[in-house]
């Protein structure tokens, strides 16, 4: 994309102005601007700084606590809340990339049909978080569930399962569901990361005989890096925060097998009513979800000076 | 911006080796084509079955769904459960709330990030870059975190369950994506064309809107359509912000299907799929923007 400068400057030198182009440009950003303070900055500032406070949603009036609630979280759950997040994160996002690079490269070849079967890749894609859950809370139903009466059949188990009410099998079957919604998104970016891998390299290099795994690891990934650099650390950093399909699915159950980071500040929040708690918890959230921003920043900005 | 999604730029014929690499090459070309096939019908699977499921689901009489095994295609096709879907008022009630919400959120969406979008393509001055970054960045804050005051913050206002906390929170959510959209088509406006326009003596509001405007209109299109998408497929503001009479569908199905002794599993997959396709038909109208859009977003300007 071309990068244009100056020109406004030069243009708006014939004529006098009341206002600078500089004055101007902020003015159009005003709205949009007054929208993430009240919504996103004021919000986010207000609930770190609960973290230091006794306050209750429901109670008015609150008490200085220092660090009593950063405490608390520290030493109840917060390591088993980590642990499940990260579970959950790599889990949604190693299975979807997985899926959706297998799919792009099967629908990069000249395949008959691929055109048409892309379309109906997105089909996932486009259905409602809320929707998601729904369709595979009656697919992993334990009575009359598809799942287990697929399972059966093959031979993998040998009775139904009830996946959503045992802890160790509900971490996988939310995994499952948040894979199916994401892998289209995985696959339509990397679709698009393969059409910019040079033909002609892949063409010299058959030429030159190597082979297609060969070719694959010497010429697509490396030409592909940086757009797999991106899907990978944008998938981690939404699934970090991930609430919809869990909260839906499972509600964080059972026994708090399926909790994560979003869904325990949420509920500590609304169940609870302890904002205190749920500001702590938010709070080493977010220290960690910086990390992760200020790489997604650098990044992006790496492409922008391209 | 390139539109991405198109067919590949068709993979010049492979020049045809020298004869003693023929073979190989042949068979190395049989052996991905296969190969693809397998990927297709393994993951086609895993994306398609569901969708199946989703659908005959809600083609089963009610009765045929608690057996097990499930029987992989109902013994008749019955509506009943879409007619059960338009008897209940209730659903109705959200489905209403779920227009007006997201109309108004695209709507707002649209004015608010083509300003902001065209402050950043078209000008330069100091703070623009952090400017764009801290908008890029703000989608990467925790909503469940965000909500725990931004609800105190609405209450105060007297703004809880009401339209505008959710048409509010909705239009914020989608400004990155928007103002990144939008900037990358007013990046390909050609500055001349706005040169000659200050020199022919129209203001600065005027040539935004007489001429850039009408020019990105296939922009404003689709960032209205994303924004409509993000307002009608939010969960948690809506179950939080809004109560019953303001609550739109997502929140609005939870309510009534989740949660009762024995679900109605063919009337929530009805309603699952009615509330699945206005979706589907954005996306189907935006097709030519997603990839553009998306990385524009994602990536760079």
């Amino acid at each position: 994309m071309t990068q244009v400068l100056s020109s406004s400057q030069k243009a708006t030198s014939h004529r006098p102005r009341r206002l600078s182009d500089g004055m101007f440009a902020l003015l159009l950003t005003a709205p949009g601007l007054a929208l993430l303070a009240a919504v996103v900055v004021y919000p986010l500032v207000t609930a770190l700084i609960t973290a230091f406070y006794k306050q209750s949603l429901v109670e008015p009036g609150r008490e200085f606590v220092g660090f009593d609630n950063i405490v608390d979280v520290l030493s109840g759950d917060f390591f088993t809340l980590l642990s499940q997040t990260i579970v959950f994160t790599l889990g949604t996002t190693i299975a979807p990339f997985v899926i959706g690079f297998g799919l792009a490269l099967a629908l990069n070849t000249k395949i008959r049909g691929a055109k048409v079967l892309r379309g109906l890749m997105l089909v996932p894609w486009l259905i409602p978080g809320v929707v998601v859950s729904f369709l595979w809370m009656w697919i992993f139903n334990a009575n009359y569930g598809v799942m287990n009466a697929l399972l059966e059949s093959v031979g993998l188990i040998d009775a139904p399962q009830a996946w959503l009410a045992d802890p160790t099998t509900a971490m996988v079957a939310v995994i499952v569901a948040k894979t199916w919604q994401s892998f289209p998104w995985m696959m339509v970016m990397l679709l698009a990361g393969l059409q910019t891998v040079p033909p002609e390299l892949h063409e010299a290099a058959e030429i030159d005989g190597a082979g297609t795994v060969r070719r694959f690891f010497s010429i697509t990934v490396p030409q592909m890096s940086g757009i797999i650099g991106l899907v990978l650390l944008l998938e981690f950093i939404w699934n970090f925060q991930h609430f919809d399909i869990i909260y839906v699915l499972t509600g964080g159950g059972p026994a708090g097998s399926t909790e994560t980071f979003a869904t325990a500040v949420y509920e500590t929040a609304f169940d609870g009513f302890d904002l205190g708690k749920a500001g702590a918890l938010g709070l080493l959230w977010m220290v960690l979800l910086m990390g992760l921003v200020v790489v997604y920043v650098r990044f992006s900005e790496k492409g922008e000076k391209r | 911006m390139t539109a991405l999604l198109t067919e590949p730029t068709a993979v010049a014929s492979a020049q045809p080796a020298q004869p003693p690499r023929k073979r190989r090459v042949r068979a190395d070309h049989r052996a991905v084509t296969v190969s693809a096939w397998v990927a297709v019908v393994v993951f086609g699977g895993f994306a398609l079955l569901p969708v199946y499921w989703l659908l005959s689901t809600s083609l089963t009489p009610r009765t045929e769904v608690f057996s097990y095994p499930p029987r992989l295609f109902p013994s008749e096709i019955s509506f009943d459960a879409y007619l059960a879907l338009a008897n209940n008022p209730a659903l109705f009630g959200y489905l209403r709330n779920s227009i007006i919400v997201s109309v108004i959120t695209a709507v707002l969406s649209v004015i608010v990030s083509a300003y902001m979008g065209y402050a950043f393509s078209k000008f330069r001055y100091r703070g623009r870059r952090s400017l764009m970054y801290f908008v890029l960045a703000s989608q990467m804050f925790p909503q469940a975190l965000l909500l725990i005051t931004l609800y105190s913050v609405f209450a105060a206002y007297g703004l809880l369950n009401s339209y505008a906390a959710l048409v509010l929170s909705f239009t914020t959510f989608t400004l990155p994506l928007c103002v990144w959209m939008l900037k990358g088509f007013f990046d390909t406006i050609p500055d001349e064309l706005i040169e000659a326009a200050l020199v022919d003596g129209a203001s600065r509001m005027r040539i935004i809107h007489s001429i850039v405007l009408p020019l990105a209109a296939p922009g404003l299109i689709a960032a209205g359509l994303f924004a409509f998408v993000r307002g009608w497929n939010d969960f948690i503001f809506a179950l939080t912000l809004a109560g019953p009479d303001k609550q739109t569908l997502p929140p609005g199905l939870v309510n009534t299907f989740i949660g009762e002794a024995s679900t109605a599993w063919p009337e929530l997959m009805a309603a699952s799929l009615v509330v699945s396709l206005p979706v589907a038909i954005a996306f189907i109208a935006l097709q030519r923007y997603l990839v553009g859009g998306m990385t524009a977003g994602a990536v760079k300007g």
